[in-house]
């Protein structure tokens, strides 16, 4: 990592560009004012998605890291722009999610000629382009401080998408997250400053190379995962993850659900595998686990309870994200020579993008689904597969990969965090797997039984729903369900940059 | 000639395309009409394409790898002729019902998986398609719409999806077992017998495929689901569908190495539920249960067959169990056909159906020169002579105790009110086309490719073998019409019921945690959570270092 501070690499400009884009669209958005932002915003989408295409072709031409150096100024002093493989999958990832929920928004925040602007397109338009500055933010940067910064912004942008529409119980929800989000931010706050003040740097390649086993780590990282795990909504620290996400629209539920969470995630995959590769105690990992296996079967019990359908989801999203937690022991727990291209990191990462596919189709849907019919109380909804059955289709497909059948990416995710746990022979884990696949799959038929059942009185639909959306809901759908045909190739893609192997620092 | 793998890609392409067709509301209004078409190049393929080169689907994380040999081609050709004439008849029932589109697409989904699963070489493409044709019978089996649709449906798909799970777990520890990187079934299952976790990989797979063939005490979907489905769809699914579990069985057990313990075991709860179908058959009034019921006992023959095999290291298993498998294929498929003539056909008329109908029914307890005495022939050997050969053959008695009470219900069904005619000819032609493929098919493989010797079954020994189970159980079953009101009402899908009412004690358990989920949510519980996850995580990490 050291002798990689040669300076910028070729295209590492596109770094920055990837960053400051989105943010530019926000300037000029407040600037210009409501009519302008979508066109902005629908603008940048297309150039935002080029750009992060144009990284991940690059780091998987060249095999490794791009960098950027800010103003030259190398680290410690400087700042650094960093994106390897994991950054230009999630970059893409979120060019494309943040596109289809920017098209899908079109028609709930457009401002029609003629009319008087509204505060809530100007406001969904900015705040969208903020959510994805910030997370690409979170992706490319590799500096604690950095991190704290993009986590910071992303907490602030998607705050006020949950309490768009300025119903008393969003604006309850949005409090609820925001408080919890900052007490997740003061705690990484407390770690960092503990890091550098045992060691003066917070640039993550230098860091960990000095970085000791020393009590003041351990509880500086203490923190710093806890706050992290807060912003996650780890079970159980998942009090704010509901109303947050079943009460936004439909749009900001999917770019919250499929992105934001994720978002912190991230940072404790980085925390734990760059900052400190290789040396997470044991126990540390299984508790991470546990935490993880707790949240499966937990939010899956709950959300076969629910009766609304966007708060069913919201919950399954609380189950989804246990999945992610269970790379940490297995990952550890893996053969040393394997952690990088191993089924524990690839499947990991593989559930991560497919739950993201899977979760914005399906909040998607049941926004269609809740605007067609008024409500979405799911008992109700009795006769909406044959009023809408594209929308339906897009919500059962979601379901399948999430239920992990194949061809999904939700199958060859847990088809390798099985294999990771049966060959790390921590075979607790798969039994709970295989419980939250079952779960899964209940509360998904259930659903879609709900859905399909025959009414003696056609349901009369609210407004008419327009075919391309439910178009882009299907089209994610799809996304995930064929995401099991993608070659191997960005599985390898996920280990480029990954120069610390785990042997090095172990040895 | 036409090279193999064409046909082996047609087999599942046609019917993605017809389902890809239902995306066309006018396209799909149509499709009801076409279903029998669906079946055809499966028919080719099973004919044509056996034992050719494998089709390889380009290099992905899913390889996806197709090929055909003779268990599947006899098992893949009996279950398309069955599709086909179940497709014919569906048309028929279906023609001006309002849900007839939404059954056509469960039907074409069913239809793929069921076709595909025969032909899955690798863990992957199995798995999908033995999902594919789990999960989409959820759609034939609810179709009508009723209360009790629905119950046999959730019943259904919570028993599947449980089976997915362990079916699941097993591929992953075959995989896991196996050195290299293959994913073909035949490289991971002939590392199995070495690896470190071959009893619980067997059990395993025994879990998973056995629910699929309703293993005793997995078996109790089945009941509730054929009762519930429409006549075509509970045809396809008792005499197709159900295969699915018997070619995963033959795929994938281990059956040249002997393992005494795990193959005993299998015969052991296979026998018992060749018995326990009869048992619980015969209090049965509905002749759409009584025939789940006599699934149950076949199947269980059948894993009784699959059990002595393995515990005997006999190879040759493979290709007795999928010629007993295609046999019931045809036989229980053209009974679900039958049943649905009757129910159209004025009573007094009935008999030009329930002829062939009895001929099909004492078939399944081998009635000399039908299939089933082929098929009684062909498990003989992996059976033996001793203890459970004299077992399976008192199976036959009941087997024949339980048709002729299906018989029975048949003819109670056929309709007493005026107006009812003779069998409709629409319907009929399916069914008589299925009943004839029944009787024919058997013959055709027994002489082509099962290298059966016509001298042996025509002996008169052989006849008087096949013929006193048959006198034996005709006898039992008169005498049981005169104790038949004392028999107790067994609840369709028996333990079930029980079961129902147990999970009333989950629904406790899931309010409890819906309540605590509420208190977890609240502000100070949260933060205490909060701190708490902190310190541990800290303390953790202090103490391990």
């Amino acid at each position: 990592m050291i002798s990689s501070f040669e300076g910028t690499t070729a295209s590492g400009f596109l770094l920055v560009l990837a960053i400051v884009a989105p943010f530019i669209g926000v300037l000029m958005s407040l600037a210009l004012g409501g009519r302008a932002a979508e066109r902005i915003a629908l603008l940048l989408m297309p150039v935002g998605l080029g750009i992060a295409l144009t990284i991940a072709s690059g780091v998987w031409r060249s095999s490794a890291a791009l960098l950027y150096v800010l103003g030259g100024w190398k680290p410690p002093l400087g700042v650094v722009l960093r994106a390897d493989g994991l950054s230009a999958v999630m970059l893409v990832t979120t060019a494309i999610l943040i596109g289809a929920a920017g098209l899908f928004a079109r028609a709930e925040f457009q401002v029609p000629r003629g009319a008087p602007e509204r505060r809530a397109p100007l406001m969904f338009w900015t705040l969208l382009l903020a959510v994805w500055g910030a997370l690409n933010l979170v992706f490319l940067s590799s500096d604690l401080f950095n991190f704290y910064v993009a986590l910071e912004l992303l907490t602030f942008a998607a705050v006020p998408l949950v309490c768009l529409s300025g119903r008393a119980e969003t604006l309850a929800a949005g409090l609820r997250y925001m408080l919890f989000a900052l007490l997740g931010s003061v705690f990484y706050l407390l770690g960092v400053a503990l890091l550098y003040g045992a060691y003066g740097v917070l640039d993550v390649g230098l860091l960990s190379s000095r970085i000791q086993p020393e009590p003041v780590v351990w509880v500086a990282l203490s923190l710093m995962t806890a706050g992290l795990l807060a912003k996650t909504a780890l079970f159980p620290l998942h009090l704010w993850l509901p109303p947050a996400h079943a009460g936004a629209p439909a749009a900001a539920s999917a770019v919250l659900s499929a992105l934001v969470v994720k978002g912190s995630f991230f940072l404790i995959v980085r925390l734990w595998f760059d900052v400190m590769p290789g040396r997470m105690p044991e126990a540390a990992a299984q508790l991470l686990g546990a935490l993880g296996a707790a949240a499966i079967l937990f939010g899956s019990v709950v959300a076969l309870r629910q009766t609304r359908l966007k708060l069913l989801i919201a919950y399954s999203t609380v189950a989804q994200i246990g999945y992610l937690f269970f790379v940490f022991p297995l990952v550890i727990g893996s053969d040393v020579a394997h952690a990088w291209n191993g089924a524990a990191w690839t499947g990991g990462w593989m559930q991560l993008l497919s739950h993201a596919f899977a979760k914005a189709a399906m909040f998607l849907a049941a926004g269609l689904i809740a605007e067609a019919a008024g409500h979405d109380r799911t008992a109700e909804l009795g006769g909406i597969g044959r009023a809408l059955p594209i929308s339906v289709i897009a919500f059962g497909l979601g379901g399948l990969s999430l239920m992990g059948v194949p061809p999904s990416g939700g199958f060859v995710a847990k088809w390798l965090l099985l294999t990771a746990a049966i060959e790390a022979g921590q075979w607790w884990w798969a039994i709970v797997m295989l419980a939250g696949g079952l779960l899964a799959g209940s509360y998904v038929f259930r659903v879609l039984g709900q859905l399909w059942r025959d009414v003696d009185e056609p349901l009369v639909l609210r407004t008419k729903v327009s075919p391309r959306r439910e178009a882009i809901a299907l089209a994610l759908a799809l996304c995930a369900v064929l995401l099991g045909f993608v070659s191997l190739e960005p599985a390898a893609l996920l280990q480029i940059g990954r120069t610390h192997a785990l042997e090095f620092v172990l040895r | 000639m036409m090279d193999s793998r064409v046909l082996l890609a047609a087999t599942l392409l046609l019917p993605v395309l017809m389902l890809l067709a239902c995306l066309f509301p006018q396209l799909r209004v149509r499709m009801p009409r076409l279903l029998a078409l669906a079946p055809v190049p499966a028919l080719a393929a099973a004919l044509l394409a056996v034992g050719g080169p494998p089709l390889l689907l380009p290099a992905a994380m899913l390889r996806v790898t197709l090929s055909l040999d003779l268990p599947g081609a006899m098992l893949l050709g009996a279950a398309a002729l069955l599709w086909t004439a179940a497709g014919a008849y569906a048309a028929v029932d279906l023609r001006g019902k309002p849900h007839a589109p939404r059954f056509a697409v469960w039907w074409l989904m069913t239809l793929t998986g069921n076709l595909g699963v025969f032909l899955a070489a690798d863990l992957a493409s199995f798995y999908l398609f033995y999902a594919l044709v789990s999960l989409s019978a959820y759609g034939l089996v609810v179709h009508a719409g009723t209360p009790g649709a629905r119950r046999a449906g959730a019943v259904y798909v919570a028993l599947a999806l449980l089976g997915e799970a362990a079916l699941l777990l097993s591929f992953v520890l075959l995989a896991a077992g196996s050195e290299g990187d293959s994913v073909l079934i035949r490289d991971v299952v002939a590392a199995l017998p070495t690896s470190p976790w071959r009893d619980a990989t067997v059990a395993l797979l025994i879990a998973g495929l056995g629910l699929k063939i309703g293993l005793v005490p997995m078996h109790v979907w089945m009941p509730l689901a054929y009762s519930a489905a429409p006549f075509a769809a509970a045809a396809v699914m008792s005499g197709a569908a159900v295969k699915a579990g018997v070619i995963g069985l033959i795929r994938f057990l281990p059956l040249d190495t002997p393992l005494p313990n795990a193959g005993g075991a299998l015969a052991a709860i296979g026998l018992f539920g060749a018995f326990y179908g009869v048992a619980i058959g015969i209090t049965q009034r509905n002749p759409k249960t009584v025939l789940a019921y006599s699934s149950v006992s076949q199947m269980g023959l059948l894993a009784a067959v699959f059990g002595m095999g393995m515990a005997a290291g006999d190879a040759s298993t493979a290709s007795a169990a999928s010629f007993y498998a295609a046999n019931h294929v045809l036989v229980k498929g053209g009974l679900f056909l039958a049943l649905g003539v009757v129910a159209k056909t004025s009573a007094r008329r009935a008999w030009p159906v329930l002829l062939p109908a009895a001929v099909l029914a004492l078939s399944l307890g081998g009635l000399p020169f039908t299939g089933g005495a082929l098929a009684k022939w062909a498990v003989k050997a992996p059976l033996g002579e001793g203890a459970v050969g004299m077992l399976a053959t008192l199976s036959a008695v009941g087997s024949t105790m339980l048709m002729l009470h299906f018989l029975q219900t048949l003819v109670n069904t056929s309709s007493n009110e005026a107006g009812q005619g003779p069998p409709p000819a629409a319907l009929s032609v399916p069914w008589l086309a299925s009943a004839f493929a029944a009787v024919a098919l058997p013959w055709a493989l027994f002489l082509t490719v099962a290298n059966g010797s016509l001298h042996e079954v025509l002996a008169p020994t052989s006849f008087w073998k096949a013929s006193w189970p048959i006198a034996l159980g005709t006898a039992l079953a008169l005498a049981l019409r005169r104790f038949e009101h004392r028999l107790p009402r067994v609840p369709v899908g028996d333990w079930v019921v029980a079961a129902e009412h147990a999970t009333h004690a989950f629904k406790g358990w899931g309010e409890a945690m819906e309540r605590a989920d509420g208190r977890l949510r609240q502000w100070s519980v949260a933060g205490v959570s909060f701190l708490t996850v902190a310190l541990i995580l800290g303390a953790l990490m202090l103490v391990s270092s």
